[in-house]
């Protein structure tokens, strides 16, 4: 069966409370998870408490800060701090999203970050993502086509044809969305997840792309796609406004017309 | 010294660094039938290339406009202001148009013109016939362009199953007795095992390091790890004095606006509401190069013409360009300017500060990509089994200052000449040398030295101190006075570095040891930089010297390079400027007054 | 059993399955709700006339296979055990044919 409850070494138990040492008026307390994979402990929350009026508006600042200010050993991605690179996601408040658009004045009382759900934690905020990067190699992400374009030619797209892959090829691979989806949870082995399906669409609606049917074909099973069961999780959480699930639809409904 | 566990690893080629340089790179190398690592310190696709925003520049001539790429090397030498290699940039811009078509045929989702063309916009200092009027040449993917190329080429190298080492992190090159490098060492983060590659060629293809200053639009991630291991293998680092200030950094949080929003018609105005850019560069205007724009930029405000509360910034407005043209063109920084500075910009203006943003200095190469070195005479001399490319080699096509889009260009047309380059010279599947133990022994020793560092400052305090100091002293305008000063500074800061302590000792994700190991390569380019602008008399490019107000091409047309020994001191020489050109399609430019 | 790799056939299935009890549900209702019937005699008339029997039967083979098609998906959603899905997937097909089959034959057995 699904496991609904976490194993024994699972269990989060409280850690470490690091007050503030100023006199600070404007502070916010940061709850979070803490595992290494370097001892048995169990895995924890330790407490930070920061002063607003000296670190940045994102809540990767507070992480940053409390990385260079109070606790060096705290481990997380990051790398561009603007959206783009996808390093930094994780669960903030309850959401999946990247710590580095995520304000925290959006963030009433505590902040509880955690790293992404049902993944396996390498240490801390870290998840381990070699399983979903598979999945994303598994559907050929790459122009396939059985015709060479003229050489030395680009190959012709209409404005309307390119507008087709608009909000599909901007995906950042933060996979907020496949890890937000209780079908993602329960069946990640097998089922593809939003963030996938929707790179599998990116290449479906490419006009360049001349390989539609096979991709269609090799989409076509109960579990890779039809695990999505509309639960709309994905595009909720989207930290980049991208819609998955109507992706997934997308996909649904060139099956259909296939049959 | 502690026991690690070393993995070692044979192949033909190694190369390091997972950015647009680093992918093409790979790709070619990998279709070519050479047995390739990719070594790389992040996901490929969370690398810095993914932030480039306003397009790679290219004389496709889809707009109409007659260009041609002699135009294009015409404009590249000017920005460079005569300080780039014209052998190089000739390469450069004549590959321009193969290399981006490529490019497209592999799949990158550029925005298309009417007729189903890649969609090129104008761009800073672009212009066609020898800088009459603005050019469109930059080729565009809304404004995401580094996200789609980079994507593009990792989903290449998964269709050549290109092999990829992911969350590594390079410690050192593997150099021989004979000064030919033989691979590189590295620390694999998921488990904190040593591994030890082997190559013919090693390929660096790091990045810039950006992070030395405070506030910059570079990544965390850009630390120019490669550079360091090069002055560390007692190579040289040339042209470090160039850094390059985009004029349109968000005020306060340093995120990029690109220049591309510039060329679909944004412009800047000082506290009086005035379009000052006009007074500096009648031509170009707000499309001047961008050291030229920057340094207006800064005077507007040291002359009190700021905006703001602190009139230190500037305005850039966007909110006269009709909204679906913003969506359709600019759609990355419409989210960008809403999320970090709340202002929405089909109403309000952003508020920009020239920031860091790109190193044209690095590892010198020739336009192969083979790193050289000046060994008495010789001035070209090609180092055994090296390579460098991207924003961490020094070609030099970028001279003094670079210009917009010809970074995107330079990574894609210099991966791939690398990969050529590689495909002749590389005998596949031959036997490596044996190398003796002491080579890894050294380098395991420096690891050490900071995985066991107990002092009492932390990586976090140094690091703000050389990026303040940093900011402060090799800034937009230089003086005698700052930069011996900063000089100074640095040395003592760096001094710091015998007293950190880190805090985790653990083997597995350690980002901590990973910082410190960063940190010490920022501060070995920190020295370098600091020193190559306090030698040079003159104004060139991005280095604006108070004293020097002037361009001084007698005594100064030359490449600077700096050695940094164990013991950080430095050793400086020069290297001449290639003015000749590649080919006899196209006249070597003769310097003159730089005028937009 | 519905095999792993055709996914499209089962999910169309359960969409038709499920338009088609809109209906079939609505009228069943209303019939039950409007039409008066109060006894046992009235229920027997009602479902001797040949459309409210063939309605009646639709409904119940559109029902037994919409029940079994969506416990099918909650069975492989969360029960990971090999063995043990199989057994619940056959479990449940065996049971919704036979309580269909059951049921279909209860009309058929009335209005005859």
């Amino acid at each position: 069966m699904a496991e609904f409850a976490l194993p024994k070494h699972s269990k989060i138990v409280k850690g470490i409370d690091y007050p503030i040492k100023s006199e600070a008026e404007n502070t916010k307390k940061i709850n979070v998870y803490r595992w290494s994979p370097d001892d048995d402990q169990n895995p924890r929350i330790d407490s930070y408490t920061i002063d607003l009026d000296q670190c940045g508006p994102m809540v990767l600042d507070a992480l940053i800060k409390i990385k260079q200010e109070i606790d060096s050993s705290l481990t997380f991605r990051r790398s561009c701090r603007e959206g783009i690179c996808g390093s930094c996601s994780m669960n903030i408040d309850g959401t999946n999203t990247l710590a580095c658009l995520k304000s925290i004045d959006d963030v009433k009382g505590d902040i509880n970050i955690y790293p992404l759900p049902h993944m396996e934690v390498i240490k801390d905020l870290v998840p381990d993502l070699s399983k979903a990067y598979e999945q994303l190699t598994s559907i050929k992400p790459w122009l396939q086509s059985k015709s060479d374009p003229e050489k030395g030619k680009s190959r012709k797209q209409s404005p309307n044809e390119r507008e087709k892959i608009d909000g599909l090829w901007e995906c950042v691979l933060c996979f907020s969305c496949s890890t937000s989806c209780p079908s993602y949870w329960w069946n990640g082995d097998k089922y593809l997840g939003p963030a996938v399906l929707l790179q599998a669409y990116r290449w479906i609606a490419d006009s360049r792309d001349e390989n539609t049917e096979k991709r269609l074909e090799d989409l076509e099973d109960s579990f890779k796609l039809y695990r999505c069961h509309t639960i709309m999780n994905c595009t909720k959480t989207c930290p980049k406004g991208l819609n998955p699930a109507k992706a997934i639809g997308e996909i649904k409904k060139l099956q259909l017309e296939r049959k | 010294m502690s026991e690690y566990e070393i993995v070692d690893h044979e192949h033909d080629v190694v190369v390091v660094g997972a950015g647009g340089a680093g992918l093409r790179a790979t790709l070619g190398m990998v279709s070519g039938g050479l047995k390739t690592a990719c070594i790389t310190k992040v996901f490929p696709t969370r690398s810095h290339t993914v932030a480039a925003q306003g397009g790679i520049g290219a004389a496709l001539n889809n707009m109409g406009e007659n260009d041609s790429w002699q135009f294009h090397m015409y404009d590249t030498v000017k920005g460079s202001d005569w300080l780039g290699d014209q052998d190089a940039i000739e390469y450069m811009c004549k590959e321009a148009i193969p290399s981006v078509t490529e490019l497209e045929n592999f799949g990158v989702p550029f925005s298309r013109t009417e007729d189903g063309e890649v969609y090129q916009r104008p761009f800073g200092g672009h212009t066609l016939d020898y800088g009459k009027k603005m050019a469109r040449r930059a080729c565009a993917a809304a404004d995401r362009t580094g996200h789609a190329i980079l994507h593009t080429l990792y989903q290449q190298c998964l269709k050549y199953q290109a092999e990829f080492f992911v969350e590594y992190i390079a410690l050192d090159l593997l150099m021989d007795d004979n000064g030919k490098c033989v691979g590189v060492l590295a620390l694999c983060m998921d488990d904190g095992k040593i591994h030890r590659f082997r190559g013919h060629q090693t390929v660096l293809a790091t990045g810039g390091y950006g992070r030395v200053y405070f506030s910059c639009t570079s990544a965390h991630t850009c630390t120019g790890d490669g550079n360091a291991m090069v002055l560390r293998a007692g190579l040289p680092l040339q042209d470090m004095e160039f850094v390059q200030f985009h004029p349109t950094g968000v005020y306060g949080a340093g995120v990029l606006i690109t220049e591309g929003s510039r060329g679909e018609g944004g412009y800047l105005t000082n506290s009086e509401g005035e379009r000052f850019m006009e007074r500096y560069a009648p031509t170009a205007k707000d499309l001047a190069s961008r050291d030229v724009v920057s340094r207006s930029m800064t005077i507007e405000i040291n002359e009190g013409r700021g905006v703001g509360p602190n009139k230190d910034h500037i305005f850039m407005h966007l909110e006269h360009i009709d909204p679906a043209t913003l969506q359709m063109r600019l759609p990355g920084i419409s989210e960008t300017a809403k999320i970090f500075c709340g202002v929405d910009v089909t109403k309000e203006p952003i508020p920009v500060l020239p920031t860091v943003h790109y190193n044209m200095g690095g590892i010198p190469t020739n336009y192969n990509g083979e790193v050289v070195t000046r060994k008495g005479n010789d001035q070209d001399a090609v180092v055994s089994g090296l390579m460098a490319i991207g924003e961490a080699a020094c070609v030099s096509v970028h001279g003094a200052n670079r210009l917009g889009t010809n970074s995107l260009l330079d990574i894609v047309v210099f991966g791939r000449a690398a990969a050529q380059r590689a495909l002749k010279t590389v005998e596949k599947g031959s036997a490596h040398a044996p190398l003796p133990k002491i080579v890894t022994d050294k380098i395991l020793a420096r690891l050490d030295k900071v995985r066991y560092s107990n002092g009492d400052v932390s990586v976090g305090e140094v690091r703000n101190l050389m990026q303040n100091a940093m900011q402060k002293h090799a800034a937009v305008f230089r003086s005698n006075t700052s930069m011996k000063e900063g000089v100074q500074k640095v040395d003592t800061i760096s001094k710091g570095m015998d007293n950190i302590g880190i805090k985790d000792r653990s083997m597995i994700f350690n980002t901590d040891l990973v910082e410190a190991l960063e940190l010490e390569n920022l501060m070995q380019q920190a020295i370098v930089t600091m020193k190559s602008a306090d030698q040079r008399k003159e104004s060139r490019g991005a280095h604006s010297h108070e004293d020097y107000p002037e361009r001084d091409d007698k005594n100064w047309m030359k490449h600077t390079i700096m050695w940094l020994n164990e013991k950080n001191k430095t050793k400086l020489d020069y290297r001449d400027v290639h003015l000749n050109t590649l080919t006899n399609e196209v006249a070597s430019i003769p310097p003159a007054a730089r005028v937009y | 059993m519905q095999s792993k790799s055709h996914g499209v056939v089962h999910w169309k299935l359960q969409r038709i399955s499920a338009i088609a009890m809109i209906p079939l549900v609505i009228w069943f209702v209303s019939s039950l709700t409007f039409s008066l019937i109060n006894s046992y005699d009235q229920s027997i008339a009602w479902l001797q006339n040949p459309l409210n029997a063939t309605g009646l039967v639709l409904l119940f083979g559109t029902l037994y296979f919409h029940a079994a098609s969506g416990l099918q998906v909650v069975i492989e959603d969360y029960v990971h055990n090999e063995g043990l899905k199989i057994m619940s997937l056959i479990l449940i097909k065996s049971l919704s044919i036979l309580l269909g089959v059951l049921s279909i034959l209860c009309v058929l057995k009335i209005y005859l």
